[in-house]
């Protein structure tokens, strides 16, 4: 048995939520029976973006912002890998929305978490673009990362989940890690996690969570009805969480793998190539 | 123009201008076969009327018997669509040189042509209205006065004609060989018959070869090298590599993506690369500027992977069709911190496929982002070179599967080696698992901020290209070996340094030419070319002397080296070289 790297102990804040998101992400990859060697967990900047010190798998540490193409190239390169993104609202939702975007369009076969705690916590405080869920007076409206993947069309899984309920949490990572192994693609999943240093959100969002989950009749395959009730907790002052869509085309995940495909004997397809430019 | 009888030519340069659309590239790569047939190489620049003057379109050929790479500056044979075309291509005329002109839209315009050139007038776009009902066929009208002009017989052109043109519709066809035979009814009128024109071509037997652009040989050097992955965003003049890989990688089992930008495309590759898969983005100045982040990445996290820089002329947006060599200094020393890195430079289609092929394996062995410069000119403009050698070994580098990494008791990734190079282990292999970052780190790649450790991982990432200097493209050299001068360039600058050291021999001033296809770190040889010769003219496209900068600090002497410079969007003609040349070594 070869000796590695020896998994660190979460940096976090004592209560941090991101306990909380870490504790669900290892139980429903315990949950799924993947190995450790087949997980890939990349992450972003910030204190979520030391997730993948913690669980024994392989981990990367991605720059700020740039965690989604990343691990795009990873998740296309080899598809048998479990590839999880990690990174916080800061890392998301505004340096690297525009990548978010377009994960959504790409749909590739990897699972994000999304770690939500409204602030910058790694560099003390400062207001993020989901800032207005805990301090709704100020001039910026905030920006809702489960509406914006309602409005793309090829998103095909959305969730929203909240590391005071852990079990929903366990379900909804489960059900994001299933979509994208099993072919479904992208699987997005925000988790509200609230930072107890800068931005304490519990009691806030104890009382605003609304469970779409629980509501009867609530149909996570119909994307306008999803999009409607989102406004319409919203519209109540709450935050809908649970699985808010699932659906949509298959994801993409290149077969073979690039990574492992067989590069030897192809002189002769390479000089097909190269005799186009016989003169 | 090298006349070698009274009229029969081995090295000749036509250009065929006009608005877009006039047909002007089909007139000149159905030249192109005809000097091929006959043993000539060739050099083709589009849109290259912007590279004498400015935006109109026109496309350029030069044929010659000797490997030239590049164009002599002057043009022998022009045919003009416009009046246009003569105002800006008339005064790089070459002496005694003919002019072709469609004179429809008006009359020669006066003062534009050198004295001394034969003009043929011919209204080719009222011809093929008024005969063939459509403007459209005045290029192939042209082409029939061209190849009388060259003596081409008729049915040779005509069979390439109808080998160029064999996608059209038949009826197309048709009405483009009737044009063809307008064109030839002209020059009969005006004294020019079948095989009897004012210029011959030489014919000389030459091997089979390729007409490729440098992008093309690029794409391809990467796939043959077991690139299997490859990202980019549009942008000129790199777009090709993109399109090229797009319609390949696919049936290798690669993949390619367009990004949504940039940033997008250098963290892909980094991701797809932390597989294992040979990755390769490609882009120009302005896009480069915003990958700088995720080189710096790969460089701190030690990460296999191939920029392309196709350098155009900068700052900023700059001027994307046109070559400069500025952006070297961000090659070398840009990204925030320090961090080991190669530059490669190609100087022509062929260098493109094999620094492919070697930065591939350099990224491989070294665990590194390797940078592949080039620039427009050498990027877009096709010339011909002998048939890539497909017979290349994939590298391996420190890969190591999972029967190697059983046997060993522990596995750091980032494990402190003699060469600086740790064992790598891709995710998936059983019982690997490891950290990989950007920030500074131990060797089992957990973050730290440790000041012994943080000098042993500055110092090992370092000694990978100590360890590797040994190894990198060597410099190609030409001219004399006893000189007192030598010159040194890269890229585009090579084709008209090559040409004019050998004009200079005949004039009697012997010259050392030097082209290093490494330029970081920099070689070893290349500081010793410059100590060895009393001055070295270091000729490069950009206003800081950016590659002159580089050699000094590298120990190149001060008193020994001399800059040429230009950044005009001009490239260096080998005349000019020689006149810069001549003019200084007397100083």
């Amino acid at each position: 048995m070869t000796a590695t790297y020896t998994p660190r102990s979460p940096i976090w804040c004592a209560g941090c939520g991101h306990f909380g998101v870490q504790g669900a992400l290892a139980r429903a990859l315990r949950d799924a029976a993947v190995p450790v060697d087949q997980v890939m967990i990349l992450a972003g900047i910030g204190c979520s973006g030391t997730i993948q010190n913690n669980l024994g798998t392989y981990g990367y540490h991605a720059l700020h912002g740039r965690v989604l193409p990343t691990a795009t190239g990873t998740a296309l390169a080899d598809p048998s890998l479990t590839v999880i993104a990690a990174g916080g609202d800061g890392d998301g939702y505004a340096i690297g929305v525009g990548h978010l975007v377009h994960t959504f369009r790409r749909n590739p076969a990897l699972t994000y978490v999304l770690m939500n705690n409204a602030t910058y916590g790694l560099t003390k405080g400062q207001g993020s673009p989901t800032a207005p869920l805990a301090r709704p007076d100020g001039d910026e409206q905030g920006l809702d990362g489960i509406l914006l993947g309602l409005a793309i069309m090829s998103s095909t899984f959305l969730a929203r989940g909240y590391s005071g309920r852990p079990e929903q949490l366990v379900r909804l990572l489960g059900a994001g890690l299933d979509h994208a192994r099993g072919g479904g693609g992208f699987a997005f999943v925000e988790v509200l996690s609230p930072c107890v240093t800068y931005q304490d959100t519990y009691p806030i969002w104890e009382a605003a969570v609304y469970d779409l989950d629980e509501e009867p009749g609530y149909d996570p395959s119909d994307r306008a009805g999803a999009y409607a009730a989102c406004l319409r907790v919203a519209g109540e002052g709450r935050i809908p969480i649970g699985m808010i869509y699932r659906g949509g085309r298959h994801g993409v995940r290149p077969d073979p793998a690039p990574a492992s495909v067989d590069l030897t004997g192809l002189e002769d397809a390479y000089r097909a190539i190269m005799d186009a430019y016989r003169v | 123009m090298t006349v070698t009888t009274a009229s029969t030519l081995d090295d000749v340069t036509v250009a065929v201008s006009g608005q877009g659309g006039d047909g002007s590239l089909t007139v000149i790569t159905l030249l192109g076969r005809i000097l091929s047939a006959r043993g000539f190489h060739l050099y083709s620049a589009r849109n290259v009327a912007s590279r004498i003057k400015g935006g109109h379109a026109a496309a350029m050929v030069r044929g010659s018997h000797a490997y030239r790479g590049g164009l002599d500056g002057s043009v022998d044979l022009l045919v003009a669509f416009d009046q246009e075309a003569v105002e800006r291509i008339g005064p790089s005329m070459a002496a005694g040189g003919i002019v072709v002109f469609d004179g429809s839209g008006g009359a020669l315009p006066a003062g534009s042509l050198p004295d001394g050139m034969r003009v043929f007038e011919v209204p080719f776009a009222r011809m093929a209205v008024r005969d063939l009902r459509r403007d459209l066929y005045k290029n192939s009208l042209a082409f029939g006065v061209l190849t009388r002009v060259l003596s081409v017989p008729d049915a040779e052109a005509e069979a390439r004609m109808v080998e160029g043109l064999g996608r059209l519709p038949a009826a197309l066809q048709e009405v483009n060989r009737i044009a063809l035979h307008h064109g030839f009814a002209y020059a009969d009128d005006q004294g020019i018959p079948d095989g009897g024109g004012v210029w011959a071509l030489e014919a000389t037997v030459a091997p089979e070869r390729l007409l490729i652009t440098g992008n093309e040989a690029l794409a391809l050097g990467f796939l043959v090298a077991g690139g299997r992955f490859f990202t980019g965003y549009p942008i000129t003049p790199a777009s090709e590599i993109l399109e090229s890989l797009q319609r390949h990688l696919p049936r290798f089992g690669g993949v390619t993506v367009q990004a949504e930008d940039e940033l997008s495309a250098v963290n892909m590759a980094i991701g797809a690369a932390l597989t294992g898969v040979r990755a390769m983005t490609a882009t120009s100045g302005p896009g480069l500027a915003l990958m700088q982040e995720g080189i710096g990445h790969a460089g701190s996290a030690e990460v296999p992977l191939v920029i392309v820089d196709c350098q155009r002329a900068g700052p900023s947006t700059g001027m994307p069709t046109k070559p400069e060599q500025s952006d070297l200094a961000m090659l070398v020393h840009g990204g925030n911190g320090e961090f080991p890195r190669v530059v490669l430079a190609p100087g022509g289609a062929a260098d493109c496929f094999e620094l492919a092929v070697a930065g591939v394996g350099i990224a491989r062995r070294l665990q590194c982002p390797v940078y592949i410069a080039l620039d427009q000119a050498i990027a877009q403009h096709a010339e011909t070179v002998a048939p890539f050698d497909l017979d290349v070994p994939v590298e391996g580098g420190a890969m190591i599967g999972g029967h190697e990494l059983a046997a060993r008791a522990e596995y750091r990734r980032y494990l402190v080696t003699a060469d600086g190079v740790s064992p790598w282990v891709v995710p998936g292999t059983p019982g690997g698992m490891n950290l990989v970052t950007g920030n500074e780190h131990n060797e089992w790649g957990q973050v730290s901020i440790d000041p012994e450790n943080r000098r042993t991982m500055m110092a090992k990432r370092a000694r990978k290209l100590t360890a590797a200097a040994g190894d990198l493209p060597r410099a190609v050299r030409w001219g004399s070996d006893d000189a007192e001068v030598g010159v040194i360039g890269f890229g585009f600058t090579v084709a008209p340094m090559r040409e004019a050291v050998e004009r200079l021999a005949d004039l009697g001033v012997p010259v050392a030419g030097l082209q290093p296809r490494t330029l970081w770190p920099v070689p070893a040889e290349v500081v010793d070319f410059v100590r060895a010769h009393r001055v070295t003219f270091v000729v490069e496209h950009n206003d800081e002397g950016q590659l002159l900068a580089l050699l000094v600090a590298a120990g190149a002497p001060l008193d020994r080296v001399r800059g040429i410079r230009r950044c005009d969007g001009l490239a260096f003609t080998p005349g000019e070289l020689v006149e810069r040349i001549v003019g200084e070594v007397g100083r």
